[in-house]
This record gives C-alpha cells, structure tokens and sequence, in this order.
C-alpha cells in the first residue's frame, strides 16, 4: 500500500464532500437538531408521586402516610375537594391525582373518593387505596389484622435520587446516529465512484485498487470519528474514563465504515444502496434501542455487532466503568470490525476489479 | 391526453415496481413502524412496574397479582433466579411468598415476606409496588377494607394516549414515501437511464407519462395510508371519510414528487432534497404528538391539510365536514402545483431532447 496515494485520493474525496455544500448543510443540520435534541431532554429523573388530599375536618389526619418519604411520594392537602379538584384539573403543583376524603371518615356512608385525570398509571389506583386504608386505620384508632414479617432488601447499587437520566440513556443511540449518517455517506461515496466508474480513471494512475479501498476506510472513519467526538464534546458527552470511551468510539467508525463500504459496494444504483444501508442499520439500532429499557438485554441482542459499542458508552458514561469492565464488549466489537471491514474490502475489491 | 396510454404507464409501474427496492421500503416502512410504535415506544414512554412472584407454596397473591392493572406480574420459580434478575433490573422489585403464606395471614400469624427491590428502580416504582402488595395481601387474607372508595374520572374528553398521538408518523411515512418518494424515484431513473426518451419517441406524451406515474404514487400512497391506520385500528366508523383526504394528500405528494424527480440531476440530489425539506413536511407531525406547541404552526406545511384532519376523524372521531377549510385549502395546493408540474415536465423533456 502506498501512503501517499492513499493520502491522494482521501484528500480528494474530502474536498468532493465539502464542495457539495447541500450536502454538508444537511449534516451540520442533522448534528445541530441532534444536540438540540439532547438538551431539550429532562436532565434528571423525577421519582415523586405528587398526590393531593381534602380532609374536611382538618389536617393532620393521615398519620405515618403524610410522613411519607420525599424521594417517593408527595402529598399536599387542600382544604376542600373542590379547590383539590381544580388543582388536579389545572395541574397545579404537578399533582397528579388526588384522594377526597368525607368528612366523616370512619363510620360515615360516604365513600373515599379517588379523583384520577386521564392518563393516570392504573398502577397508582392500589396506591391511593392503600394511602385511604392507612388514613382510615390512624383516625380510627384500629390497626389492621394484618401482621408480616417483611424482609426488604435492595439489590444492586442503589440510585434513589441519582438515577440515569433520559439525557443518559440517549447517549449511544445519539452517537449511533451520527455515525449512520457518516455510513450512508460513504456508501454513497463509494457507489458513485463504482457507477460512475470514475475509480477506473483513479485506478490508471500509480493509484491500486487497494489504494483506493485504504483510502475509502480512512475517510470514512475520519469522517465518522470527527462527527461524533464532535457530538459527544456539544452533549458533555465524555464522562468518566475517556481513554476507553475514545477506543469505543474509534471502533465504532471503523465498524459503520466497514458498513458503509459493504453497503456501497453491493447496491446496483443509488437507491439500492440507500436501502442496503438502511436495511443492515435496522439490527445495528437494536442494541442503542435497547439502552432506553431498564434492564439487560437479550442474548441475541448481546451478539449484534454494535452490542458492545453501546455496552461500553453505557458502562463508562453512567456505570463509571473501566478497561477491565468493557474490555469483553470492546473486543466483541473489535473483531466485528474486523469481520466487517474484511467484507466490504473483498467485495469493493471484486466490484472495482470486474469495473 | 389519452387516458389510456397514462394508464398503461401506470401499469407498467405496477408489474415493474415490486423489482425496486424502494418499493418494497414504501410497503414495509409503515409496518416496521407501526411495530416499533406499539411495541416499542409505547412500553418505552409509558412503562409499567415490573413484579416478580415466587410462590413457594400455592398462594392466590400470585394469581391477584396477575390480574393487576399497569403492573407487569412475572411468576418465577426460583428465589436465587429472581434475585438475580432484581439484581440486573430486569425486574422492578421481587417477592417470595413461604408455604402456607396465605394461611399464615389469615390465621393473623406473621408468615415471612422477602421484599426484593432493584437499585435501580424509581422510588415511585418502589412505593407502588410495595402498597400494592400490602393490598393484596390484605385482599387474600379477607380483611374488609376501613372505608369504601369511588373513582372518578377528571377531564377524559382532551385525553389522548401518546400511542394514538404517534399515529400521524405511521401516515405521514406511509403516504409520503409512497406517494412523493417512489413518483418521484421512477422518473429520475427513468431520466437517468434515458428510457424517458424512448417512451417520448412513442405517441406517448410527457403529461401522460407524468399521469401515468402520479397514478403509481395516489394509489400507493392511498392503500398504504389505510393499511397504516388498519394495522394501528385506527379505521374508526368513518373509513371513507378518511380515505378522501388520504387521496387528496396522495395527490398532493404525487405532484410534489413529480416536480422533484423532474428537476433534480440525480438521485443523491434528490435523496438530499427530501431530507433537507423532511423537517419542512414533517412538522405537522411534532406538533400533533406535542400538543401544547402553539398549533398555528405546522398550518404552514401542506401537509397539515391532509395529516390534521386525518388524525382527528382515526383519532377523535371528527367528520369530513369539520374540516371543509383544510379539504378546500388542500385542494388549492393541489391545483396550484399541477401548473407547475406541467412546467417543469416541459422543461425536463426539453433537456431530453436536447441530451
């Protein structure tokens, strides 16, 4: 392989992109609404249920459930149901339900009345029936028949009140975007070069075909590399320990390149190609998806090649992991880079050599 | 113009089209998205907690709990497995009922508990579960509840759940891609491989050629729109009033589509076009999934007239006759722009015969 010609042509092709100003305004555009987007999600999660209560025999009633622990649970009492009703109705205070208690609480006809707008969790029903329960059993005096010997036990780090933000979660399926950008990018690169034939006119020159195929790697994760440390720099995107988020990242161009090469070499025209790339992101979007639901992923999900490129942004930026933590997903996605830079180059390479 | 030979080129779109790529993107663009809304982001954006039961002996908690509303109930068999996925938050919390759990709490003796909670689940997740629990131990050990409680319901009218809100995306690809994309894709390539001009040295004309593929685009466009909202049962009572401004929108697309496939130089150009002009044609779109965005907004996009009124007949079971303005003023832009299709289509044949 020649460096210098390799160094040629990569030059060339950067100032082919950036002369097509529309197509550089698209991307500068696509960067800008995704750190838009970043931003504009809550930076922190709110874990209080916010619930208001009337009692119209005065405040006071609801014992140990008013003492409820802010982390979880907030109630604010009002004098009447009404003023409770229009606080709900107007979403004031962010109340998002509201218990109406008779005045008569315990020994009365009238029932406990639960006040729930559209929209509410059914989940929270339970919730306010135990609330009413507690409340019945403190101004009565009684004490339920019900008598357990509960064992709580919180497994795992406990985040009560530093727990992953939406902004967090949506780091790698951002970084994952930016990257797809890039590998449609170079798909379309490379497809134009091969139908337009104009690589048979690089290739008269000292250029070789490896060249040419060394040359559309390296733009390609140039180009990538830049678009997304320039993302993760405008979301404070590097957290934690940064030397291993960078190898992750260098892995991830390398491994949408090798995407992008294979999806510009095996499309028949533009739009074939379009859709080629398009329809190999499809499972390589599952994994960042699957960043956004708690809990671990599938084991077919664990073999995807971008798997251990999430696992690793996901473990450095909200796990505070190290070398030693994502070295087995940083190397799942080595070799998948490897498997898929060796596969677009063989068939760019048989594609440019039956030109 | 003869009617005949514009539909023998909308035929001979028919039979060729399911050869392209494209086309099969257009017929399952809308299904991949109407999986991805429902299954997706409807767990994603409104989650449910998630219980795990380990009933050791044959308690009817395990089977109240399944019939719990918003509350995901996983019985398991295994103390250590349940921990285990307490642990990884693949559940939010996890209880393991002893033998004899429910005869112990009736007889008012104090059966073992083990309450299990994830690190990371929200301390709302937590507290819900937990009284949930207590409920319905209290529901299994048959004690009667301190008071009575009635539910009611605030403000349902304006309430629309955020699964019927994301239907306007599920339209709005089905028709768009359909009906702009794939016109706009068969005369471009048409052009491109010069079997444009073949047609044109045919008595074929160039306005039948136009009819012939805009009849390809009304027709996807359409039956792609009503299998989009069938596959999100969103036909409502009113399926033809639907249909009509489906076809009118269709209509709308098909031109737009034409005009652009007739002055673009290539297929990237056009491919960027759509993207550049996608937030353009999207916008009604956000402002329906976010309604408390000023609304005078998307009626800057033409296509507000088609994906409004659409979206409140499937959605909120308005009529054809609450949106006679946006009907006419759809109409308007569909015969504003077919002066401008005729144009440009002259024009395009021109630099055809000059070619």
């Amino acid at each position: 392989m020649n460096r210098d010609v390799v160094g040629a042509i990569v030059r060339k092709d950067f100032v082919t992109f950036t002369r097509d100003r529309f197509y550089l305004f698209i991307t500068v555009l696509g960067l800008v609404a995704f750190v838009a987007m970043y931003w504009l999600l809550p930076s922190s999660v709110d874990e209080t249920i916010r619930l208001g209560v009337s009692y119209p025999s005065g405040q006071g009633f609801l014992g140990p459930a008013a003492e409820a622990n802010a982390d979880e649970l907030s109630i604010t009492v009002f004098p009447d149901r009404g003023s409770l009703y229009a606080a709900i109705e107007e979403g004031e205070q962010d109340i998002v339900a509201g218990i109406a208690f008779p005045a008569e609480l315990v020994g009365g006809s009238a029932p406990v009345e639960l006040l729930v707008p559209a929209g509410v969790p059914p989940e929270y029903l339970p919730l306010m029936e135990g609330i009413a329960t507690q409340a019945a059993l403190f101004v009565s005096g009684d004490s339920s028949s019900i008598n357990l010997a509960t064992r709580t036990v919180v497994l795992g780090t406990d985040r009560v009140g530093d727990q992953v933000s939406m902004q967090e979660q949506m780091r790698p399926l951002l970084a994952f975007f930016v990257l797809m950008m890039e590998t449609l990018a170079l798909a379309s690169l490379v497809s134009v070069e091969v139908q337009e034939r104009t690589v048979t006119a690089v290739l008269v020159t000292p250029a070789r075909t490896r060249d040419f195929i060394a040359a559309k790697a390296v733009l390609g994760t140039i180009l990538a590399l830049a678009e997304v440390l320039l993302l993760m720099i405008l979301i404070r995107g590097f957290v934690g320990d940064v030397p291993v988020l960078l190898a992750a990242l260098v892995l991830g161009a390398l491994l949408v390149t090798g995407v992008g090469l294979l999806a510009g070499s095996s499309g028949r025209d533009f739009m074939g190609v379009m859709f080629l790339a398009l329809a190999l992101m499809i499972p390589l979007m599952i994994p960042a998806f699957g960043a956004l639901f708690p809990g671990s992923a599938d084991a077919w999900i664990k073999v995807l090649p971008t798997y251990g490129l999430v696992e690793a942004i996901v473990g450095v930026t909200t796990r505070g992991e190290s070398w030693s933590d994502v070295a087995p997903a940083l190397f799942a996605l080595g070799a998948w880079c490897l498997i898929l830079l060796g596969l677009g180059a063989s068939i760019l390479r048989r594609r440019v050599e039956t030109l | 113009m003869n009617l005949g030979r514009a539909w023998k080129i909308a035929a001979r779109e028919f039979r060729l089209g399911p050869r392209s790529p494209l086309f099969l993107y257009a017929v399952f663009l809308p299904l991949a998205i109407s999986f991805l809304i429902s299954a997706v982001f409807g767990g994603l954006l409104e989650p449910e907690a998630r219980l795990g039961i380990v009933d050791l002996g044959e308690s009817e908690l395990a089977l109240a709990a399944q019939e719990l509303e918003g509350v995901s109930v996983s019985v398991l068999e295994d103390a250590d497995d349940l921990r285990a996925r307490v642990e990884r938050h693949d559940l939010d919390a996890g209880i393991v009922l002893a033998d004899g759990f429910d005869q112990g709490v009736s007889a008012g003796e104090q059966p073992d508990l083990d309450f299990y909670i994830s690190g990371e689940s929200l301390a709302s997740t937590r507290i819900v579960l937990a009284v949930t629990t207590t409920e319905m131990v209290r529901e299994v050990a048959g004690e009667e509840p301190p008071v009575s409680v009635s539910v009611t319901s605030i403000g349902d009218e304006g309430y629309v759940p955020l699964g019927d809100r994301l239907l306007p995306i599920v339209v709005f690809y089905a028709v768009v891609i359909a009906a702009l994309f794939l016109p706009a894709s068969s005369l471009l390539d048409e052009r491109e491989k010069d079997t444009l001009s073949a047609v044109l040295v045919t008595p074929t004309t160039m306005n039948e050629v136009l009819l012939g593929k805009g009849l390809l685009g009304v027709l996807m466009g359409v039956a792609l729109g009503v299998m989009s909202l069938g596959l999100n049962q969103a036909l409502g009572n009113r399926p033809l009033e639907l249909v009509a401004f489906l076809f009118v929108g269709s209509i709308m697309m098909a031109e737009f589509g034409l005009i652009l496939g007739a002055l673009v130089k290539d297929a990237n150009s056009l491919y960027t076009a759509i993207k550049g002009a996608g937030i353009f044609i999207a916008l009604p779109v956000i402002f329906i999934i976010w309604p408390t965005l000023p609304q005078w907004v998307p009626k800057f996009a033409p296509t507000y007239y088609f994906l409004q009124p659409v979206y409140e007949i499937a959605v909120n079971g308005a009529r054809l006759r609450d949106f006679g303005v946006e009907m006419i003023v759809a109409l308007l832009i569909c015969l504003a722009l077919a002066p401008i299709l005729l144009v440009v289509g002259r024009r395009a044949e021109i630099r055809l015969a000059w070619a």
